[in-house]
């Protein structure tokens, strides 16, 4: 035990440093992409309800195609794929890019639900009353959807921010990546992998825990 | 253009790792859903306190912590102590291990969704409690969970392809090396996808039609 223990005392100084910067660019990296998952999203769930049929089902593909095709798939044809046919990105931009269409399918699934899930005499109620289509929408449909799908939003962006561990194999520098790095350098694999993991777990447990909070009514 | 020459090489190297995936799959899924179920019982029945807070603090760890740091660790990080695991044998584990984790959490949802009154009277009419458990609990638990274990099963398959980073020789790492040797990378890649999808697709056909025969009775 104490001889596992030793390395994160000898080489504190310089780990942690380290670690801490690429924490960071793992927490920009997972909210730009939830950010941008979260936009699609709902542009994703609206096209679902509209009346134009080709549009619904060009999104009931989409879902269905993000359902059966890994995010690795996804990262590595954007990263490695596409400059085939002259489309370069960057690889944070790839990263963030694959991770919001990837999760961009579930959070329309999330705001699909939330959406039936109001009476249709919500909307109905507002325009009555003389709010226009875009304002019942705004400010009586949506509040409400959010605040049904808050929870399970939150643990689709834990689940987001642990994928986010597979930009590290297109060589985005995040916390993964670095870990590898300072792996090869200083031969310590197991005690460096072990302090990337308490890293992420220090990043996603609190919104874990948030999200059983905000779902009282879940099993537990 | 691709000669057709080409494609046939490419599809048959894809193909040749896609065995190993649905091996992987099938592996870890049963072990998972074994581990899984085991801690919910002791978890939802067990009556050591101690016992329920290890499983808890299991289950956060796993379900806080990248999949591919929990293999990162078991292959590289255990070797390093002298630990050798071969890298199918750490991907069927490390997959194995988080996949308890998860498919606990969905059998205890499970047996917490059933009106108590169950076991009451199962009690009531003279079945032991292992029996009340295990002949009239857990078969409406399983319905209950039948829907979220498939989603499991497809978010599983999807999840083999990191394996491909602790280099068990499966779909993506293959793909990975005929991109090395032919250059082909927009191709290889979409056919990696549809190929993933064409795995994926007949498995949620699979599992609707479960949930149709078994799936949980309407209320």
């Amino acid at each position: 035990m104490i001889r596992f223990i030793q390395p994160y005392i000898d080489h504190a100084g310089e780990w942690f440093p380290l670690l801490l910067e690429a924490m960071g660019k793992t927490a920009l990296l997972s909210v730009s992409a939830f950010a941008l998952s979260l936009v699609f999203g709902l542009l994703l769930a609206l096209c679902r309800n509209t009346r134009w049929r080709a549009l619904e089902r060009g999104v009931a593909v989409y879902v269905t195609a993000a359902r059966g095709v890994p995010l690795l798939a996804i990262l590595f044809l954007l990263y490695f794929g596409l400059p085939g046919i002259g489309v370069t990105f960057d690889a944070f931009t790839a990263a963030i890019l694959g991770l919001a269409l990837a999760f961009a399918a579930q959070v329309a699934e999330l705001f699909r639900a939330g959406l039936m899930a109001i009476p249709a005499g919500q909307r109905e109620a507002a325009l009555a009353v003389g709010f226009t289509p875009y304002q019942s929408f705004t400010l009586i449909v949506l509040p409400q959807v959010v605040r049904i799908s808050i929870a399970p939003l939150i643990v689709t962006f834990v689940s987001l921010l642990k994928d986010s561990s597979l930009a590290s194999l297109i060589t985005v520098d995040e916390l993964l990546l670095t870990g590898r790095a300072m792996a090869t350098e200083y031969f310590l694999p197991l005690q460096i992998y072990v302090a990337v993991g308490v890293c992420y777990f220090l990043i996603a447990w609190p919104f874990s825990l948030l999200s059983k909070r905000l779902a009282p009514s879940a099993a537990r | 253009m691709t000669e057709p020459s080409t494609f046939i090489l490419i599809l048959d190297g894809l193909l040749t790792g896609a065995g190993v995936t649905v091996v992987v799959t099938l592996v870890s899924l049963f072990l998972s859903v074994s581990l899984g179920f085991g801690l919910a019982l002791v978890r939802q029945f067990g009556k050591r306190r101690a016992l329920h807070a290890l499983i808890d603090v299991y289950c956060e760890i796993m379900r806080n912590i990248p999949a591919l740091t929990h293999l990162f660790i078991l292959y590289f990080g255990l070797a390093s102590i002298g630990f050798r695991l071969s890298s199918i044998a750490a991907a069927i584990l490390g997959l194995g291990l988080i996949g308890g984790a998860v498919t606990c959490d969905l059998f205890r949802a499970g047996f917490a969704a059933l009106p108590k009154g169950q076991a009451e009277a199962a009690l009531a009419v003279g079945f032991t409690p292992a029996q009340t458990i295990l002949d009239i609990l857990t078969p409406q638990a399983m319905r209950i969970a039948l829907p979220s274990l498939g989603n499991y099963a497809v978010q599983l398959l999807k999840d083999t392809s990191i394996v491909s980073a602790i280099a068990a020789p499966e779909i993506m790492f293959y793909a990975r090396s005929l991109v090395t040797s032919s250059f082909q990378s927009t191709l290889i890649y979409t056919m990696v996808a549809v190929l993933y999808l064409a795995l994926a697709l007949p498995l949620m056909q699979a599992i609707r039609v479960l949930e149709t025969r078994y799936g949980k009775l309407k209320a």
